[in-house]
């Protein structure tokens, strides 16, 4: 075969990139049913939030190792996922590139995209072996942008970042929801998701990082507005998220209201007014704390030998 | 049936650096020792303990991130896939599993695995869907049913592939392993939690910790300090051969020699972190080969061990303090 091109794949930037991707493959793939806010809560990447001290517009995608972070939530929906990634610069880079190259093209062969880090996250949807390329959606744009294979895996950043898909399997709502609200509290309390560096806060400490740049005003505009804009539209995915799952437990209702309120401090937001969006941030954080409360109500409940075993993986400094 | 000639696995205390010793030997991708490989991969610098010395203690790290880098710091390419069994999504990655393996066998090369402990799969019959394996013990091959791959009775299910292997600077790997020693030694593991181990440095003040208190398992401190006696003899080993200092321990590499007179000119601070490490080892192996000394006395040699690896790694600064300084903060990031 000298070309695949898949229609079907329609990526949209609307929630983080990388979830905007994933439910577009895995909606094309027939691997996932369902609205992109109950993709993103399942997998618990509506909850995954950081921020650069300097409010940098990488803090969006910076909530840790990809790797990492992103196979757990992939997992809880009962998909097989295949990944590799790392640092350009690594000697063993052009092996992995043209290993990559291969399974990407296996996997459109099979009909499944294949999420890649452009950057942001993108989906390759198609390549073409006669002109040596990939077609790859970067949800803003119906054009496609194009990656030679040679080029593939290198950009401005100094990584590199593929993942496919494989089978599926079905796993009870009730299970995937215990899970993301176990996902969302690990994130909620994990201050730091790329030690050694402390420049990026997470979960809690987001906020913190946000109102503190805001106030002392020494920040990135853009990427102010693009954190507050992403950060709002996370909130608004997890109230809708929780509105559809609250009828398996009265917290997941609760905690769904305090979501309501949340989104409510937000109509209008303006940088111009930064007292008014520190206010709003910190309401936010007590009341976003009161509903990992409950979650943590909610999870003690049940046990959870994913978090009570000690893993042989998971969470690293980068090397 | 596929069976690899000649693929046996020589357990000598060494997980996981046993199994992929077998592998690489076997398909020639490496050639040196044993104590080479547990350098260059960094491997043999880890120091890791359960503050109650359990028997687990060697093989509790990361394994996804420290077997790629054992795999990366030495040009070689891996791809590997782990979890916990009771995972929903376990029944899926066996058959992925099983898959990659045999085409790992079909191309020639053994796979790592973890079956309780690491081994290496050196075979398979599809007929009667069973993977043959080598644990070390013994020159047997073992069978396991595919249906049974991840029945350890352990949480854990593992495996690593090795693809290739691309030409590198063993002057660089070298120089790359003490880094990263350097940063071992600092450096808790991420993925563990720290009020139940410890790293390095810091492994040192629990094992004597837990030998004054009394409060440890017996059993597996003899295991651990048994495991950890090899890693240390592997290091002095290692860094006599980088210092083209002939050991007396063991006999030197032919990969080695080839450099040695360059690397002696080069590196003396590494002669002076091989003194050090081969005093470790002679401790070590102290504490190793009497498990009845009382434990007043086995703190007493631990804590010389712990004075000596600490100059052994204050060497090692010396020899790379230039491209230390250039990773500011974050000695481990290449």
């Amino acid at each position: 075969m000298s070309g695949v091109y898949l229609k079907d794949i329609r990526m949209k930037r609307e929630s983080k990139s990388f979830a905007d991707s994933l439910h577009a493959v895995l909606t094309a793939a027939g691997m996932f049913e369902g609205p992109k806010y109950m993709l993103s809560g399942l997998t618990g990447m509506a909850f995954k939030f950081s921020v650069h001290e300097r409010l940098l517009p990488l803090s969006v995608s910076a909530y840790g190792n990809w790797g990492d972070e992103h196979s757990p939530g992939v997992d809880n929906i009962g998909v097989l996922t295949i990944w590799d990634g790392g640092r350009s610069r690594h000697p063993t880079f052009r092996f992995y590139q043209q290993d990559a190259i291969r399974w990407v093209k296996r996997s459109l062969d099979e009909g499944v995209g294949v999420i890649y880090w452009l950057p942001e996250f993108g989906v390759i949807h198609g390549y073409d072996d006669e002109d040596r390329i990939f077609y790859i959606q970067d949800g803003y744009s119906s054009d496609d942008r194009i990656v030679l294979y040679d080029n593939f895996g290198l950009n401005f950043t100094e990584f590199w970042y593929a993942r496919t898909f494989g089978g599926a399997v079905r796993v009870p709502l009730e299970t995937m929801v215990l899970e993301s609200v176990r996902l969302a509290l690990h994130d909620w309390d994990t201050p730091y998701r790329t030690l050694p560096n402390t420049d990026i806060g997470s979960g809690r400490l987001a906020y913190s990082y946000l109102t503190q740049a805001l106030r002392s005003g020494d920040y990135d505009e853009g990427g102010a507005r693009y954190i507050l804009s992403s950060f709002v539209y996370a909130r608004d995915e997890i109230r809708r998220y929780l509105a559809e799952v609250a009828h398996l437990w009265p917290q997941l209702a609760e905690a769904g209201s305090r979501y309501g309120e949340l989104a409510g401090l937000f109509d209008g937001w303006s940088l111009e007014n930064a007292q008014g969006l520190i206010g709003a941030l910190e309401q936010a954080a007590a009341l976003e704390e009161r509903a990992m409360e409950l979650f943590r109500e909610l999870s003690r409940q049940y046990p959870d030998p994913r978090r009570d075993t000690v893993p042989r993986w998971g969470i690293s400094s980068a090397r | 049936m596929v069976v690899l000639e000649g693929l046996r696995m020589r357990s000598e205390r060494r997980p996981y650096t046993d199994a992929l010793h077998a592998v690489l030997i076997h398909r020639g991708w490496f050639r040196g020792s044993k104590a080479m490989l547990s350098g260059m991969t960094v491997t043999g610098f880890r120091f890791t303990v359960n503050r109650r010395l359990t028997a687990e203690s060697a093989t509790a790290y990361n394994w996804h991130s420290e077997n790629f880098l054992a795999a990366d710091f030495t040009g070689m390419t891996s791809s590997q896939h782990m979890g916990f069994v009771f995972q929903p999504t376990w029944p899926l990655y066996r058959e992925l599993a099983i898959a990659e393996i045999k085409a790992s066998i079909d191309r020639g090369a053994g796979a790592v695995f973890w079956h309780g402990e690491f081994v290496v799969a050196a075979g398979y019959d599809d007929e009667r869907s069973v993977l043959y394996y080598s644990d070390g013990r013994d020159s047997q091959l073992r069978e396991l049913p595919y249906e049974r791959f991840g029945n350890n009775g352990t949480p854990y299910w593992y495996y690593q592939i090795i693809e290739g292997r691309i030409p590198m600077d063993e002057h660089a790997i070298v120089k790359e392993s003490f880094l990263q020693a350097i940063f071992k030694w600092e450096t808790h593991d991420l993925a563990l939690p720290e009020r139940g181990y410890a790293c390095g440095r810091a492994a040192y003040d629990a094992i004597v910790t837990a030998l004054r208190s009394g409060d440890y398992d017996r059993d597996g401190a003899r295991e651990t300090f048994a495991t950890y006696a090899a890693f240390k003899r592997d290091l002095a080993e290692y860094t006599a051969g980088a210092a083209g200092v002939r050991s007396q321990a063991a006999a030197v590499t032919r990969e080695v020699d080839e450099h040695a007179a360059q690397r002696a000119g080069a590196w003396p601070e590494v002669a002076a972190a091989a003194e050090c490490y081969g005093e470790v080892s002679r401790l070590f192996e102290r504490i190793a080969a009497e498990p009845g000394l009382p434990d007043a006395e086995r703190i007493l040699l631990f804590e010389a061990a712990r004075q000596a690896e600490e100059q052994a790694i204050a060497a090692l600064k010396a020899l790379v303090r230039e491209t230390a300084d250039n990773r500011y903060h974050d000695i481990g990031l290449r």
